[in-house]
């Protein structure tokens, strides 16, 4: 690693190297590169040959790495790094030097990000043998481009399941097609499923599962005779179970906690209420704005389920609603 | 995960809020129609809970804006959030697109003339030709499966995929959730929604 530093700072102020990487021709330039590199490693002959750019840079990542435990191929990357570096960087001083300044630069910087990561050296051999005639700018951009697809590309096989074989790009678009469209027809099934299993009542189910949040929330539960209340019981109950066979459970248990962290902190007033086990009573809130969670409050602490119209859920109607209740 | 409960929570929220909305209007609705709302109050909740950080969000809120009987119910659920929403897409939608149009004329050119001058063996051309249009179908599917997809290069096509497939999680998570919590009460006690 020491040596290319200082090889490429030769490389910088001599002149003579300008001379000779500007009088090679685009094509016959990346010829050369593409055949001259394909010889010391037969990964790059995967390279040239190879598919589209990232399944070759999938391909010799692997390869790479393990040769460089044996530490034989330390020396041709090495070798490798230096003429790139030093090709980049006569042609960057061949085509227009304002324009390119920044783009040297960020060639430089990228290009000392690869020396420290070893994965990112495929990728820039890579571009190398593929460049043909492109002009910098291009090429350097594209570098740059691709190389932030890679890195989204990893996060991606972090994210989707089943993702940590599968390297090449193609293959990874297709995981993830597979995967969104998996999970749309998930939504449309259980929305389908949340449609038939409570024919007429939607709110009632949202009460239902709201009170099992408030339920969960309260971190005691107080013997009760309510059988609404009981049953609210049992889904939590059941909630576990699906918590624990979930594939997703862990999200799930986040969520959870997340929601009784959040619905718990403005609602703490009225779970000292609560725990007095007093379902008759309502207590009197003040402000019924369009709040759920105070909506929810008001309808725990009936003992009955009353099917709600909507019109009822505007402030001023909830209060002449609820009053007589008491 | 921290960012996913706290999704978790906007999106349990507003989704309730539209359904609750949402049945107010109907009394009656058969079970296809019911279907549609409890989505389409799940889709508005989901990209409604980004607070329009996502492109993604922004097209789903467009889309579902384009059929009248849905605007009022967004507006409802947006809140003061939607005519911001509403701003941002039209020039949002035609940026991408002149920049979608330029990139593809740009890379038609170049690669083009990159296959014309190369004269590596036409194995390795054939190939990588292969190779590519492999992937740029994949990214055309992709683009059709994301909201708002079309307008976006790969690159931010990617980005939008991962957010959207995160908050798809979200919202599968939380309608699973619901679904078998109201299944289990009304099996335990079918008369509380008698």
């Amino acid at each position: 690693m020491f040596t290319t530093h200082s090889r490429l700072d030769a490389v910088k102020p001599d002149p003579g190297m300008d001379t000779y990487w500007a009088g090679l021709d685009g094509g016959a330039f990346g010829d050369q590169l593409g055949y001259g590199y394909m010889n010391p490693n037969p990964d790059q002959r995967l390279l040239v040959q190879g598919n589209s750019s990232l399944v070759s840079v999938s391909v010799s990542p692997k390869k790479r790495k393990a040769a460089d435990i044996k530490g034989q191929s330390l020396q041709v990357v090495s070798d490798k790094e230096k003429k790139i570096k030093g090709c980049s960087e006569g042609e960057s001083r061949t085509t227009n030097q304002n324009s390119n300044n920044k783009e040297a630069s960020t060639n430089t910087s990228s290009k000392e990000k690869s020396k420290i990561s070893e994965v990112q050296k495929p990728d820039y051999i890579h571009v190398r043998a593929h460049r043909g005639q492109a002009t910098d700018s291009h090429s350097l951009a594209e570098r740059v481009r691709r190389e932030k697809i890679s890195e989204r590309m990893k996060y991606l096989q972090d994210l989707v399941p089943g993702c940590n074989k599968i390297t090449g790009k193609a293959g990874m678009l297709d995981e993830i097609i597979n995967y969104v469209q998996s999970l749309q027809k998930q939504v449309e099934f259980l929305s389908m499923k949340l449609a038939t299993v409570n024919p007429g009542l939607d709110f009632n189910v949202d009460n239902v599962f709201a009170k099992e949040i408030f339920q969960s929330s309260t971190s005691d539960f107080p013997a009760l005779g309510c059988s609404s209340v009981n049953s609210v019981y049992y889904q939590l109950n059941s909630m576990d179970q699906v918590v624990s066979y979930c594939g997703l459970d862990m999200g799930i248990n986040s969520a959870e906690t997340g929601l009784r962290r959040s619905i718990s902190a403005p609602i703490s007033g009225p779970e000292t209420f609560m725990d007095s086990s007093c379902f008759n009573q309502v207590q009197p809130t003040t402000n019924w704005d369009a709040d759920l969670q105070n909506l929810y409050k008001m309808e725990f602490e009936q003992e009955t389920l009353i099917p709600f119209q909507s019109h009822q859920f505007t402030g001023s109607n909830e209060g002449s609603n609820m009053k007589p209740e008491s | 995960m921290h960012t996913s409960s706290k999704l978790t929570k906007e999106f349990t929220k507003k989704w309730v809020k539209g359904l609750q909305i949402c049945c107010s209007s109907k009394k009656n609705m058969d079970v296809l129609e019911r279907k549609k709302k409890i989505k389409l109050c799940a889709d508005i909740a989901l990209a409604s809970a980004k607070n329009a950080t996502t492109s993604w969000s922004i097209a789903l809120i467009s889309e579902a804006k384009k059929e009248g009987e849905n605007e009022i119910l967004v507006d409802n659920l947006l809140g003061p959030e939607s005519p911001f929403k509403q701003q941002k897409t039209i020039p949002l939608m035609s940026a991408c697109h002149k920049r979608v149009r330029s990139k593809k004329i740009l890379k038609r050119s170049c690669s083009v003339g990159q296959r014309m001058k190369k004269m590596g063996p036409p194995k390795s051309n054939l190939a990588i030709y292969i190779a590519k249009t492999l992937v740029k179908k994949r990214t055309q599917v992709l683009q059709r499966l994301v909201p708002g997809g079309e307008s976006m290069d790969e690159f931010s096509l990617i980005k939008e995929a991962l957010d959207y497939i995160l908050s798809l999680r979200v919202q599968v998570d939380v309608m699973r959730s619901l679904a078998h919590a109201a299944e289990v009460s009304n099996q335990s006690d079918p008369n509380v929604f008698g």
